[in-house]
């Protein structure tokens, strides 16, 4: 078993190869039982070992480069990926969504991320990229679900709720009033994985962050402060981001006179 | 422009819709109502050139099979309907004129589904006024809400009941009840009497009357036999309107 300086356990082709072997008894398992799993199980696997061993290079390659241009071009990128998946997962949301979602985004991921690296880590400079890609990272990350589950139930609860929203709007109400109800769902139900993980955090897991500083060696208490920084920066993260999505995009369900767009008055 | 103390949309709970119609202004004209519905074999026309005149006091009824594009009709004359195109006016005064939310406050949509809301009959029937388009109107009183619940065969129905718990047929007059408090100049009524008992329906009928007696339009889509309210019944068909011989 080899260490380096910091007393940290090397993972090395052995270790690999071991890990993999479950994944493989596992996958044996699946085919003699018919479980049908077997091959996305095995694409599963290899997709771990491409994306991730690729993310190490990557960041090694960004790490020795410190340039500032590469690493906001970096969290750009993560904010346009990030979209169109929220894009994906909301097929029944009003065109735009894709422009909403990446300007929440992008709003709440640059605010949030450098506010924790300048104000609460002061990292120098700025830009390190060790900190802001892995911070923006979790940021984005979260956001992103946020988000989309917000959206999708913004939709889909102003969809089912069709009469309501006409019987209020014939009796004068704007259409945030008549949405407003959906509105504050939406928002609950985009913040209540973040909020569960908060009340669980310490109790019933120990948050990957922690955990993973732990393992690299860093001390426990030390690890706490930088965990408690994340999760309440990510509380906030997917609170302004869902609360910028969901104001940006419900007008757009509504046509120019304030009327919901039900199906039968929408392009698609 | 049109000013406040003349907007033909302003509520009517004041001497507005007592005044006699001097100049014969129609209370609601509608010109050549156009509508079309998205369906799955691309765009249908429900209504193809429509006119409606409704005088102020008057009472019309819409006819026709399922369908045919009533409830159509009705959201066009209340802008509820997207895409809808034509001329519409409240007393003269061109829609353009008015900002749709006063629109719609003056001409009020009652639609079939009555979408009560959450909470106390109270509550429900208060809802309006808790909206920014009602919000510099006084909120009635108890006694207030008592006497229109009263006039439509709720007399057994307390403020504080919750409002989920009534029956389809009571929910339906609860919500006409919430639409005849915020004093609408003309009244669109969407099979309003479609799930009561006669005598439910009866009530129903003689506030609306009182309704029309004060000033106020209605256009009713009935299903319902003719109960003699109505002046004129209209029927719709194949996105047209024509008057039916009585």
């Amino acid at each position: 078993m080899s260490t380096d300086v910091a007393g940290v356990v090397q993972i090395g082709w052995p270790q690999l190869l071991l890990a993999t072997g479950f994944v493989i008894f596992v996958g044996a398992v699946s085919l003699r039982l018919a479980l049908g799993i077997t091959k996305d199980l095995a694409i599963a696997t290899l997709r771990t070992y491409a994306q991730l061993i690729a993310l190490g290079y990557v960041l090694r390659w960004i790490f020795g480069i410190r340039s500032p241009w590469l690493v906001i071009g970096v969290v750009v990128l993560m904010v346009v990926v990030a979209a169109s998946i929220i894009l994906r997962r909301s097929p029944d949301a009003p065109p735009g969504i894709f422009v909403s979602s990446a300007f929440s985004m992008a709003l709440t991921g640059f605010t949030v991320t450098f506010a924790v690296t300048g104000l609460v880590v002061q990292v120098h400079p700025w830009y390190e990229p060790r900190y802001v890609i892995p911070i923006a990272g979790m940021v984005l990350g979260n956001s992103m679900t946020g988000i989309a589950l917000a959206l999708e139930r913004l939709f889909a609860d102003l969809d089912s709720r069709t009469d309501e929203v006409l019987a209020l709007t014939a009796l004068g109400a704007t259409p945030w009033e008549a949405a407003y109800s959906s509105i504050r769902d939406a928002l609950r139900a985009g913040l209540i994985p973040t909020i569960n993980s908060m009340a669980a955090a310490g109790i019933v897991f120990i948050p990957g962050m922690m955990t993973g500083q732990i393992l690299a060696g860093a001390d426990p208490v030390t690890a706490t402060g930088y965990q408690i920084v994340v999760m309440l920066m990510v509380a906030a993260a997917t609170a302004l981001g869902s609360v910028t999505a969901l104001l940006m995009t419900y007008r757009r369900r509504f046509d120019a006179d304030g009327v919901f767009l039900e199906k039968g008055f929408r392009a698609r | 422009m049109i000013s406040n103390d003349s907007l033909p949309g302003a509520p009517a709970s004041g001497s507005m819709l007592c005044m006699p119609d001097t100049n014969h202004t129609p209370l609601l004209e509608a010109r050549a109502l156009t509508a079309s519905l998205i369906g799955d074999d691309g765009a249908v026309q429900i209504l193809d050139g429509v006119d409606v005149v409704l005088a102020s006091g008057e009472t019309v009824d819409v006819v026709g099979p399922s369908g045919s594009g009533k409830t159509t009709l009705l959201r066009a004359l209340a802008r509820l309907l997207p895409g809808a195109s034509g001329e519409l006016a409240l007393r003269g005064a061109d829609s353009a004129s008015l900002a749709p939310v006063r629109w719609r406050s003056a001409v009020a949509l009652l639609p079939q589904k009555p979408a009560i809301s959450p909470g106390t009959v109270r509550d429900n029937l208060l809802m309006p006024f808790r909206l920014k388009a009602h919000a510099a109107e006084g909120q009635p009183v108890d006694s207030e809400l008592r006497a229109v619940l009263d006039c439509l065969g709720l007399a057994d129905i307390a403020l504080d009941r919750d409002a989920a718990r009534l029956s389809v047929g009571q929910q339906a007059r609860v919500a006409l009840a919430r639409v005849l408090l915020t004093a609408p100049a003309v009244l669109l009524l969407d099979e309003a009497d479609a799930a009561l008992d006669d005598a439910s329906a009866e009530a129903v009928r003689v506030a609306v009357a009182r309704f029309a007696a004060g000033g106020g339009g209605v256009v009713r889509v009935r299903h319902r036999a003719d109960d003699g309210l109505a002046s004129r019944r209209l029927r719709l068909e194949h996105g047209r309107l024509s008057e039916v011989a009585r």
